[in-house]
């Protein structure tokens, strides 16, 4: 319970009615230890993991000469397994965690045969280890954000079909009547990955289907592993924690209604931009930026709902660790659509396609925006699941310091070297510039990226993890009382 | 709303939609697209196919090694970006002229420059020119270029890819194929099976015969650089 969420005065039967929610409430979340620490302890695995792999890549992209001793540390092979580390280690295994906590809560349902989850937790581990493995030693698909191998994808999709039907099944008992907004996010979440992942890899290991008709299916997967999975997974996140740390309602019902929906059918036609000026059929990709200047809809209702429900409250970010990684993350997500609207119009596009502005537009969705909201929720899961609060407010402060400016310095320089290098790419001046010099333009932006952005960011996950392992370990603080930024007495 | 099964219809509405019109709809579009056949009167086979469908060897090194998320190997149309302007093709790039890769490396970023064409004689990284421009981009020029990028191209940022050569010791004569780079006494540097395979697959990269899509000339200056 964080301090803000305590009734000042409360009648005898309230408080009756309060000390049975509470102990159904612990009940529920003892039932979904078990998955949900599983899911965190390896997520913060492959964070680190991804945090190494990204330092070596970016390291890449300016000093090329560094490391080159083996095969597999070559930019080529390093690259990917970042993105695979980090998409379906980190961010996917932490979404599912948070999910699975958040459906327990608000379903009001323990979690029946927790290891079945776990298991499946295990089985995704496997294939996201298997995957990161052979795409180092030099497996890959030639399909971007999904170059793993058969074998690792059967392992991600057995383990996610033992989590996503017996998540589905939990749902089956629910009962709250009306299911709260997080979970018509969650439904849409965990209902289209199977069909995304699952199309996508038939359709991509299918020899009949060839040409270009592979890179199409590969772009609309992209689309929807990034709107639709991280994209509904963290605003359903997002959606449960910030009313939940201010204790106050969300600001709009219908607002929420009309932003789910119109993010569910627009984001998922979005997923051709990727391919724009490419050697597909114009109209697929006019769909496309249609689709997404449409996304302006939910961007609206989204933004202002989370604004208007913040109004008044903001000073709460304060003492929140939850509420101010939460709230941050909903920012990005804002700007992440927001960039996605503007990259997608064709005067944009045709300088900025083909450079690394699309590198930082897939970061500020998965580490600007959906990695905070995880953060922001871990913080507030944790502490209830393993019986302690956080050790230390220092270790959360500096967290949140090192993953905001580090993530925003990743994110700022991809999309800078990216306005640089399609500058002098699409100079079409009398004495156009040698190609020589776009690459030479984009190398300055990539050594502070490696040197600034990925080692803040890497300390900071570094102490985040430790914190982690001493929560597991039950090194903390007290029972009670939330470990908070700042007491609600000292502010003043 | 509030009912599930709304819910449950909506989103299996929306992925019914988006799969329809991204995947589906395509797919009956161009999935069964041929190449294309140019017949001359009364001959009984046809002149010119276009694309040819060749085994190419090179194509899993390339993309083991993630050659494609530097280099690009697709076109845009003059409206859209300089691609031609840059030398890197007479046109632009479509559906036809994957048809018989299984996957194609088309690539999202240039880190490096598009490999479209990187086979024909046309084929630039610099302007017309430019002095920095080699003679010739051949198989030994490759080699080289894989070894030690920054000895051939001074700003290169491509990384080196040692591990595709190895060393011998010379017996009697070295080898004609041997790099032109610093190395032991008695040693000499040479390509493996996997990168010959990839110089090949380079230099067999042409994607500018004329296609019927694009009934637009092949630009005239592009053909007038044909041989310097």
């Amino acid at each position: 319970m964080t301090a803000t969420e305590e009734p000042q005065t409360i009648s005898p039967e309230s408080a009756e009615k309060r000390d049975l929610e509470n102990a159904e409430r612990s009940l529920i979340d003892a039932s979904a230890r078990g998955p949900v620490l599983t899911f965190f302890t390896t997520a913060i695995f492959w964070l680190l993991v991804s945090c190494v792999l990204g330092f070596i890549a970016s390291l890449k992209l300016h000093s090329p000469e560094s490391l080159t001793a083996f095969g597999f540390l070559s930019y080529g092979n390093i690259w990917p397994a970042y993105n695979t580390a980090m998409i379906y280690g980190w961010c996917s295994l932490a979404g599912m965690g948070v999910a699975t906590w958040l459906i327990g809560r608000l379903t009001r349902v323990a979690i029946k045969a927790p290891r079945i989850l776990q298991l499946g937790a295990w089985f995704w581990n496997a294939g996201v280890a298997t995957a990161v493995v052979t795409i180092m030693v030099g497996y890959n698909s030639g399909l971007e954000y999904f170059e793993m191998h058969k074998a690792a994808r059967a392992c991600i999709f057995i383990g996610y079909l033992l989590i996503g039907i017996w998540g589905l099944i939990l749902f089956r008992y629910r009962r709250q009547a009306a299911p709260y907004i997080s979970v018509w996010y969650l439904v849409g979440a965990f209902f289209w990955f199977p069909w995304i992942f699952g199309t996508a890899s038939l359709l991509t290991s299918m020899p009949q289907i060839g040409g270009v008709m592979k890179n199409v299916v590969n772009a609309w997967y992209q689309g929807g592993l990034f709107n639709i999975w991280f994209g509904c997974i963290g605003l359903a996140s997002a959606y449960y924690f910030i009313p939940k740390v201010i204790n106050r309602p969300i600001y709009s019902y219908n607002m929420a209604t009309t932003g789910f929906w119109s993010w569910i059918f627009l984001s998922g036609l979005t997923g051709m931009t990727r391919l724009s000026g490419g050697p597909v059929p114009a109209y697929l990709v006019t769909i496309s930026i249609a689709a997404t200047i449409l996304t302006i809809i939910p961007l609206c209702t989204v933004t202002t709902n989370f604004v208007r429900t913040m109004k008044g409250h903001t000073s709460k970010m304060i003492y929140s660790p939850t509420l101010r990684f939460t709230y941050v993350g909903t920012i990005a997500f804002s700007l992440a659509v927001g960039l996605a609207v503007i990259s997608s119009l064709r005067s944009v596009d045709e300088v900025t396609h083909f450079t690394s502005w699309n590198y930082g537009q897939v970061h500020l969705m998965t580490l600007g925006f959906f990695s905070m909201v995880m953060f922001g929720a871990i913080y507030y899961i944790t502490p209830r699941l393993v019986g302690c609060e956080w050790l230390s407010r220092t270790f959360i402060r500096l967290h949140f310091l090192g993953s905001a400016y580090g993530a925003a310095t990743i994110i700022g320089l991809f999309l800078l070297s990216g306005l640089a290098m399609g500058q002098t790419l699409n100079d079409s001046t009398a004495d156009q510039p040698s190609f020589y010099n776009v690459i030479q333009n984009g190398a300055a932006y990539h050594a502070v990226k490696t040197y600034i952005g990925y080692v803040i960011f890497g300390l900071a996950q570094f102490i985040f993890a430790v914190h982690f392992l001493f929560m597991r370990l039950r090194i903390g603080q007290p029972s009670g009382e939330p470990t908070l930024f700042v007491n609600p007495g000292e502010a003043h | 709303m509030e009912k599930p099964s709304t819910l449950f219809t909506g989103v299996f509405g929306a992925f019914a939609i988006s799969c329809g019109a991204m995947v589906l709809i395509p797919y009956s579009q161009f999935g069964g697209l041929q190449p294309q056949y140019k017949w001359e009167e009364g001959q009984s086979q046809p002149t010119e196919v276009y694309p040819l469908d060749v085994s190419q060897e090179g194509k899993s090194v390339y993309q083991s090694n993630g050659c494609f998320y530097c280099h690009t190997q697709q076109i845009r149309d003059e409206q859209n970006g300089l691609d031609i302007e840059r030398g890197w093709g007479p046109r632009r790039t479509i559906a036809r002229d994957y048809l018989y890769e299984e996957v194609p490396l088309l690539g999202s970023t240039r880190m490096g420059p598009d490999f479209t064409n990187y086979g024909t004689k046309e084929w630039r990284n610099e302007p017309a020119d430019d002095i920095k421009k080699p003679a010739k981009r051949d198989a030994s020029w490759i080699y080289l270029h894989l070894y030690s990028p920054r000895t051939i191209v001074r700003d290169s940022k491509c990384p080196p890819y040692r591990f595709l050569f190895e060393k011998k010791k010379i017996d009697g004569a070295p080898s004609p194929l041997a790099l032109p780079v610093p190395v032991e006494k008695g040693y000499q540097i040479l390509p493996t099976r996997e990168v010959e395979h990839l110089a090949q697959y380079l230099l067999n990269l042409d994607r500018t015969p004329a296609v019927d899509e694009l009934k637009v000339e092949v630009k005239p200056e592009a053909k007038a650089e044909a041989k310097p």
